[in-house]
């Protein structure tokens, strides 16, 4: 029996199910009448104490979830990072177009050059209104300024109005940020930086009695109800800002009927615990206001910004107005994407602030007739310099931690200088689509640029394509550097001035060395062909190997070591002999930092990407200050300098003349590694240090050299930037000779052969010889003298 | 100690003010505007214009390597024998650092001359003012890496030789070298 019901039953839970209903009533009747409404009370009673005791349970705990996360969580403001802010004065080096740019890309406006954030050019005349910046150092109030570019320069700079200054710094351009996991971008605002319209026209259209509920408000559902119908349309939601702001904080954006209740009893406790001052203010603070890639924006503080520029204190009604509006709806108002839509939306705020009398009809009547004003674009990409961005995170890393700077609002200020940057990533991109037809998408190439005597890095190239973010060259990509290490050995030899000057003969003639482990080295010269003698500046400008080989060798690899160490090399130096030709590895930017030393006379100069570090506050975290070592002796560094110079007019750079323009005096050296695998260049004029490496990633042989890879890249960015030619100062101890160096011996001025060249004192030649012939030049030359 | 050790500030200051004066416009770097690339400035989208622009005369070029290489023309290596004079703008933050100096803000006044040599590089009181502020810091260290950098500016300028000169021997007193205060000392009072 068992055996047969038990299966039917397992077999069949509806009938189960059915049963159990059946059994209650019969349970209850059987109870029978006298006793069923003290049942029915005791039940009811029961449910309700449960009821009660759970719902004061429930709302213990999400008083609790309330108040720690409304108390404990603060904002996490992502750290923004602004270039260099450009500075204004006359003779400051711009051009039109680099100054139009620099306004654009820090958020001005083509527009009358009146109001603050925009600027007016006519030609090279520009009127400009600044917004005004808090520095460290002091504010920069807001002006009117009027200046003429002629030349690259600026001219007749005078400000039109506001404090007089002979120098103004524009507001820097942000240029990126370093941002929290979630994404979400935010500028935080006090309540009392708030324009009191602006609270006023957010509450008449979000939550007009938003100062007299508890959180919620049945009467406001109703009335917003009202005024939908009467306008045919939506224009007023029926959540309080409260629960707006608890939905945003706290909850998850599904709609359920159980947490329409968690909303409205959070909004309740909210209400409970906080002044509704804090919770406007985090309202302001939160809200979503629109996108920017994978960038969310929250907040009116940032909202202002992204959309006009412009700080919150200054907006005006009709700007006011649009940002109120987007609430609603911050995709569908999108300003930039459905301008009409936003159009309509705003202007229905504005008559909503006219109708609450916010504003008086004339002032609602003009704000409507304003356009709606937004700056073209967001006024920055966070991809934008993702090379740049890149140096300058491994920069802070040294002394901030990631967090820090993903939710404290630090504010990190670089030496990006935009205008240099856009001419370098020009020069790559155009250089390297003409290298070999454009075709070679293998070919890869770095740039890095730096401020000569400041070692600033105004400018990095990571890549070909700049705003790719993947393998930055300049940083990472760590390359024997070939003839450039050529300097640093003459140099290592030049400060011994009883054994070398220029014009030393050195050998220009092959040799084997034999290793004791039995193997051979026979260097040879790129051109495979042997000169005999030659003078050393020769040699080095026309980058011989032969004779810097020997030179090398003689002065001692350890020697050439320690000057590569003093220049601020930090990685390993291989000892084997090949190092004289450049069998070292480096990257873009550890040449640019040891060719700093070359340009500055012996001044090591530490490059720097980061001036300063502030709080959200402006309050200063950190100063990278501009640092000099002299690690060389300035005497023999100027004769490098010179062959540099030479290597530009007769040796190896000389091609750069067919870009650059004869007056710009520049000093140089090209690299090239076997089979073309690395073709490196790497000079400076007098304001600016340039190193470019043009090669492939899988290290593959190309058919360039330093001349024709490197250079024309770099050539290319020296011609587009107006600067100061290279002109050294003769420093102590060193004297100027009239030379013929094959005679090695000093000479007359107008002798064939004739060389102006420096010497270290007293290590200039004792022989003299005079002219053969040229009777005629030699009597001009005197008469020249004699009436100079 | 400080004070007594520095027994020629005041003098670096007048000869600074004097040979800044002295030094006037003129000489100096040659400042060369970009070559040739006005048009792209000018253009609305610069980089395509550019490309379209540039490319035939580019190529022309390539084909004729020899041509374009004026070789007759070419300069020797360049070199002056003082270093460039202090623009105005450097000037006037420099005036700015004296004052914040005075109010015993030496933090803000090397912001100020940081901004005076980003413009003036090539100027040697530049260097020699921060050299000052640092002093006022009591980072002799980098005060006399910055005077010899100053130095290394002063060219045949023999009032600013005069101060750089005086202004090392005292930072090397005051960091107890004795032997190169005096080696400073003596190349002060040859000029």
């Amino acid at each position: 029996m068992i055996c047969l019901t038990a299966p039917r039953i397992r077999y069949n839970p509806a009938m189960k199910k059915s049963a159990s209903p059946r059994k209650s009533p019969k349970k209850s009747a059987r109870k029978g009448k006298s006793t069923r409404r003290p049942w029915f009370w005791r039940l009811f009673l029961r449910v309700f104490f449960v009821g009660i005791v759970l719902l004061a349970g429930w709302t213990v705990y999400l008083d609790a979830v309330v108040t720690s996360r409304f108390e404990g969580r603060r904002f996490e403001v992502p750290s923004r990072v602004y270039a260099r802010p450009l500075e204004l004065y006359d003779g400051a080096s711009v051009s039109s177009g680099a100054l139009q740019r620099e306004l654009e890309l820090s958020g001005y406006r083509a527009g009358d050059g009146n109001q603050a954030g925009t600027y007016r050019r006519n030609g090279g005349h520009f009127i400009i209104s600044t917004r005004g910046f808090l520095f460290t150092d002091g504010l920069e109030p807001r002006r009117r300024l009027s200046l003429t570019i002629y030349g690259d320069r600026i001219q007749d700079f005078r400000v039109l109005s506001g404090d007089p200054s002979p120098i103004v710094r524009l507001e820097p351009a942000q240029i990126g940020g370093i941002y929290p996991a979630h994404k979400e971008d935010r500028v935080l605002v006090q309540l009392a930086d708030v324009p009191n319209l602006f609270t006023d026209a957010l509450l008449a259209v979000e939550d007009r009695n938003f100062h007299d509920h508890l959180g919620i408000a049945p009467l406001s559902i109703a009335r917003a109800m009202l005024a939908n119908i009467r306008a045919g349309e939506i224009v007023q939601g029926g959540s309080t800002l409260t629960q707006q702001l608890v939905k945003n904080f706290f909850l998850t954006r599904e709609q359920t009927l159980l947490r329409k209740g968690n909303e409205a009893l959070m909004s309740l406790l909210l209400e409970l615990h906080y002044e509704k001052s804090d919770i406007l203010e985090t309202y302001l603070n939160e809200v979503y206001v629109g996108q920017a890639g994978t960038r969310a924006i929250h907040g009116f503080g940032l909202a202002s910004q992204f959309y006009f520029g412009e700080s919150i204190r200054d907006l005006e009604a009709h700007q006011i107005a649009l940002l109120v509006g987007l609430v609603k709806g911050p995709s569908y108002y999108n300003p930039r994407r459905h301008p009409e839509r936003a159009l309509s939306r705003r202007n229905l705020v504005i008559d909503v602030m006219a109708e609450t009398g916010l504003i008086v009809e004339e002032e609602a009547a003009r704000a409507r007739a304003q356009p709606l004003g937004v700056t073209n674009r967001a006024s920055y990409s966070e991809n934008r310099y993702p090379a740049y961005i890149d140096l300058v995170r491994r920069h802070l890393a040294r002394d901030y931690k990631q967090e820090d700077l993903q939710s404290e609002g630090l504010r990190i200020f670089t030496t990006l200088n935009p205008a240099i940057q856009y001419a370098a990533e020009f020069s790559v991109r155009d250089m390297l689509n003409r290298m070999e037809g454009g075709s070679d998408a293998t070919l890869e190439s770095a740039m890095v640029v730096t401020s000569r005597d400041s070692g600033e890095v105004l400018a990095l190239v990571g890549g070909r394509d700049p705003k790719y973010a993947g393998f930055n060259r300049a940083v990472d990509a760590s390359r024997p550097i070939g003839s450039l290490i050529k300097p640093f050995v003459y140099l290592t030899a030049l400060q011994q001035p009883d054994r070398y000057t220029l014009i030393t003969p050195v050998e220009d003639k092959g040799f084997s060395l034999v290793f004791d482990d039995g193997r051979r080295w026979e260097p040879q010269n790129y051109d495979k062909e042997e000169r005999g003698q030659v003078p050393l500046h020769e040699a080095l400008s026309h980058s011989y190997n032969l004779p810097t080989v020997r030179v090398g060798l003689d002065v001692g690899i350890d020697s050439v070591k320690s000057t590569l160490q003093g220049f601020g090399v930090t990685g390993g130096i291989s000892e084997y002999p090949s190092m004289l030709l450049g069998s070292v590895s480096m990257t873009p930017v550890t040449v640019a930092q040891i060719y700093q030393g070359l340009a500055t006379s012996g001044f090591n100069t530490p490059l720097r990407t980061i001036r300063q570090v502030t709080d959200a506050e402006g309050e200063a975290l950190s100063r990278y200050s501009l640092k000099v070592d002299q690690v060389a002796d300035p005497a023999a560094v100027h004769l490098v300098q010179y062959v540099m110079q030479e290597t530009m007019q007769e040796g190896t750079g000389r091609s750069a003349y067919r870009t650059v323009p004869r007056e710009l005096t520049l000093a140089g050296k090209t690299g090239t590694t076997d089979d073309g695998r690395d073709s490196w260049f790497a000079g400076f004029s007098g304001d600016l240090l340039a190193v470019t490496w043009v090669g492939r990633d899988d290290n593959g042989p190309t058919s360039l050299t330093g001349a024709t890879g490197a250079l024309p890249v770099w050539s290319r960015f020296m011609s587009q930037v107006p600067q100061h030619g290279f002109s050294p100062v003769v420093p102590d101890g060193v004297e100027y000779h009239w030379v013929n160096p094959e005679e090695v011996a000093l000479t007359d001025e107008h002798c064939e052969n004739a060389r102006l060249m420096p010497f270290i004192t007293g290590s200039e030649p004792d022989v003299e010889v005079s002219c053969s012939g040229n009777l005629e030049r030699r009597i001009r030359g005197w008469f020249e003298g004699l009436f100079q | 100690m400080k004070v007594n050790a520095f027994r020629h500030a005041g003098l670096i200051a007048v000869a600074i003010t004097v040979a800044g004066c002295a030094s006037g416009p003129g000489g100096g770097s040659i400042y060369v505007p970009a070559g040739g690339e006005h048009s792209r400035d000018e253009a609305p989208q610069p980089p395509q214009t550019s490309e379209r622009g540039d490319e035939p005369r580019v190529e022309r070029k390539s084909e004729q390597p020899e041509e374009p290489m004026r070789q007759p023309e070419h300069s020797t290596p360049s070199y002056q024998d003082e270093g460039d004079a202090l623009s105005p703008a450097a000037r006037s933050l420099i005036r700015r650092a004296d004052g914040l100096m005075a109010s015993g803000d030496t933090q803000a006044a090397v912001a100020q001359l940081e901004r005076a040599q980003r413009i003036s590089p090539r100027s040697a009181q530049v260097y020699f003012k921060l050299s000052q502020a640092y002093v006022a810091l009591d980072q002799l260290g980098s005060a006399e890496q910055f005077t010899l950098k100053g130095l290394s500016l002063a060219g045949s300028d023999s009032s600013l030789q005069r101060a750089g000169w005086l202004l090392l021997a005292d930072i090397r007193r005051a960091r107890g070298n004795v032997a190169g205060a005096d080696q400073a000392e003596a190349r002060a009072s040859a000029l």
